[in-house]
């Protein structure tokens, strides 16, 4: 996509997320042909809709959609269980979570080890899970005793694209958290003046935009020197700023962002779980550095 | 030349030649750094490496920047310069290129890329940290020139320096930044006393600059009379973009070298993949901003979120690291353990020098997110 159309397409897809949510939004993004931009041009269809979707706090099955482009499958896909970015399955029985749209689909992809099996989403127990974010419509998945026929499938790209989908969805929502603040701190008045001229709420969202940028920074970098490794630094990037966002902006919202009248606490809520789909911040860090101590060497660096 | 061609062949070329080029002996003094310094810009220049990415008329073969932040990665990562001495090139040849008259540029950058000289950038003073616009070193106008009377601080490697970019009071002060005009001065003028300031991490880069009714021809005066500083505010991005990555460069080196023989076991491995993801945001912000660089942006206020992720980065990087070498950082007394502890030392600097933490923040506050003014 060239620049122009770019930003017609984000535009209709910032659109979409801020009036549509869940079956309504897969609608819509049927309708805005967001799965053949998926096919043309996957950094543009991932970044842009999944940030979108960050912002507006919207939900949609974009994940199973972007997962099972990447096992070669037509199906919603099982995710991992809270922090974990190993397959959900061992081939038998499977302990996971899926998005809202596991529920809408016939078929659910479970990955074990190096293979997919397909298996009829009734096959499966699936249960709504409620928890800090009920708006997300996630569900736990659980089942023993599978039968299906199996292809062979890689994991870790799904994994990396996963990661990259849901960095950018954590951007999003920290967008979204940062505007809340910015606008309160111009507009809330102590002391005769705004809130916005105190050093100490000044350098709370000078913070928040560093953590901003860092995370778009390691995304932008991922997507230009693809590797798993990238995408799941990226990833911990993401979830890691995306923390950081919401404690300053809490702050900054103080009395109001504490109430459910202000929208803050949604995307608080929201960026809480996303980190926790594959892997968070902390374990994937964790992971990094007994890697970094284990190998004693640093992984590829960004080149120029 | 492009980056893909020169990549390559300067690395070929350095295999070769990195053990010539190599200081000798262990960790040196502050003479010995400069004297490598010059050393290698003279031998890369010599060789055309130091010349590509610097414009033709400034003795350079022309291309991308990016060449420039390559070969300067390359030089600090095989050690065969100290990322900060190497700096000011990349900091002060651009000002020249954008602001001296065009013979000045051509007579003096080529100096400065050959290694023939060592250049210094008279800014702060004692009663100018953050405030930069209320500088005071005053250049009056006599019939033949500037005569400039004052004093600056914390200008590196003043000792060493033949010149100086400095910043002067020409306006009333209460003209804040509007009366303020840059020029190029001779270090050996007549008038100018330097003086080292030690520092806790032991090395005296720092050094405090006197200047008694030195004169400096209207020639050497960088952009107009009063335009200083625009002069400072183009200027400081540099630091941001070339130098912050061979900085970042240089931080990936020594946490290289300290996962080497850091005993993994007292180490927290969520420490370590923290430090390691410090780094590498910061690696992926300062490409980023090199390469719009390269595309021809002016580069501006963003930058200060580079510098932001830079200080966080250095100083959790040698806070593992003075955790992890608790005996060489607290106790040792070998050039390895010198060299830890002083790196350690210096990285507590990096949220006070080129613009501290808060002013970054304020920057960011005001510029970047249109926050209005400060009560």
């Amino acid at each position: 996509m060239d620049r122009e159309e770019l930003e017609l397409f984000r535009a209709g897809l910032a659109e979409a997320c801020s009036s549509h949510t869940g079956k309504a939004l897969d609608d819509a993004l049927d309708e805005l042909g967001w799965r053949d931009a998926l096919e043309a041009d996957r950094q543009a269809a991932v970044s842009a809709l999944f940030e979108e979707q960050g912002r507006a706090n919207a939900t949609s099955s974009a994940l199973d959609v972007v997962l099972a482009s990447a096992l070669g499958v037509d199906a919603a896909v099982v995710l991992p269980r809270l922090g974990r970015w190993d397959p959900p399955s061992d081939g038998v029985a499977v302990r996971g979570l899926g998005t809202g749209g596991l529920q809408r689909h016939n078929g659910a992809a479970v990955v074990a080890g190096d293979a997919v099996l397909i298996v009829d989403t009734t096959d499966l127990t699936l249960r709504p899970v409620g928890g800090l974010d009920p708006a997300l419509g996630l569900v736990a998945v659980e089942a023993d005793g599978l039968r299906a026929a199996t292809r062979p499938a890689t994991w870790t790209a799904a994994v990396a694209i996963g990661h990259l989908a849901l960095a950018h969805e954590l951007v999003g929502s920290s967008r979204a958290m940062l505007q809340l603040a910015r606008d309160h701190s111009l507009e809330r008045v102590q002391f005769g003046r705004p809130i916005a001229a105190f050093q100490a709420v000044r350098h709370r969202l000078a913070e928040t935009l560093v953590a901003i940028e860092a995370a778009e920074a390691a995304l932008g970098a991922a997507w230009e020197v693809e590797s798993p490794m990238n995408a799941a630094l990226a990833k911990a990037i993401a979830g890691g700023s995306a923390r950081t966002v919401a404690r300053h902006c809490q702050q900054v919202l103080a009395g109001i962002g504490f109430t459910t009248e202000h929208p803050f606490h949604r995307y608080l809520r929201r960026t809480l779980v996303l980190d926790g789909l594959l892997g968070d911040t902390r374990a994937l860090t964790k992971q990094l550095g007994q890697d970094l101590l284990r190998t004693r060497e640093l992984p590829p660096l960004l080149p120029l | 030349m492009e980056l893909d061609e020169f990549r390559p062949a300067l690395d070929a070329w350095l295999d070769e030649h990195s053990a010539a080029l190599a200081p000798s002996g262990g960790v040196g003094t502050l003479d010995d750094e400069m004297a490598q310094l010059a050393k290698v810009k003279r031998a890369m220049f010599d060789a055309g490496w130091m010349r590509w990415g610097w414009p033709e008329r400034v003795g350079g073969l022309g291309g991308s920047p990016v060449l420039r932040a390559y070969l300067g990665e390359t030089l600090t990562t095989r050690d065969l310069v100290n990322a900060g001495g190497y700096s000011m090139t990349e900091v002060l040849a651009p000002t020249m290129i954008d602001y001296a008259r065009p013979e000045l540029a051509a007579e003096m950058v080529p100096m400065l890329l050959r290694g023939e000289e060592m250049w210094c950038q008279g800014f702060s003073e004692p009663g100018t940290g953050s405030n930069l616009a209320a500088l005071s070193c005053r250049a009056t106008r006599a019939d033949d020139g500037w005569r400039v009377t004052g004093q600056k601080v914390w200008t590196s490697y003043a000792q060493y320096a033949a010149r100086c970019v400095l910043l002067t009071r020409t306006g009333r002060t209460e003209s804040a930044h509007r009366g303020i005009t840059a020029m190029f001065v001779d270090m050996a003028s007549p008038g100018i006393t330097v003086r080292p300031l030690g520092t806790m991490h032991g090395g005296a880069e720092f050094c405090e600059v006197f200047f008694d009714d030195v004169p400096v021809s209207f020639d050497r005066t960088l952009g107009e009379e009063g335009q200083g500083w625009s002069v400072a505010m183009d200027l400081l991005p540099f630091e941001r973009s070339t130098s912050l990555w061979h900085r970042g460069a240089l931080l990936n080196r020594r946490l290289k070298q300290f996962l080497d023989v850091a005993d993994a076991e007292t180490l927290s491995a969520a420490e370590v993949g923290d430090v390691f993801l410090r780094l590498h945001a910061l690696r992926a912000r300062s490409r980023a901003t090199l390469n719009r660089m390269a595309a021809g942006d002016r580069l501006g206020p963003e930058t200060s979120v580079d510098k932001i992720l830079l200080a966080a980065a250095e100083q959790a990087l040698f806070d593992l690291v003075a955790a992890g070498f608790a005996d060489a950082v607290l106790l040792g007394d070998d050039a390895s353990s010198e060299r830890w502890r002083a790196e350690f030392l210096y990285s507590r600097a990096a949220t006070i020098y080129g613009g501290s933490a808060e002013i970054q923040r304020n920057i960011v506050a005001r510029r970047l997110l249109d926050l209005g003014a400060e009560a």
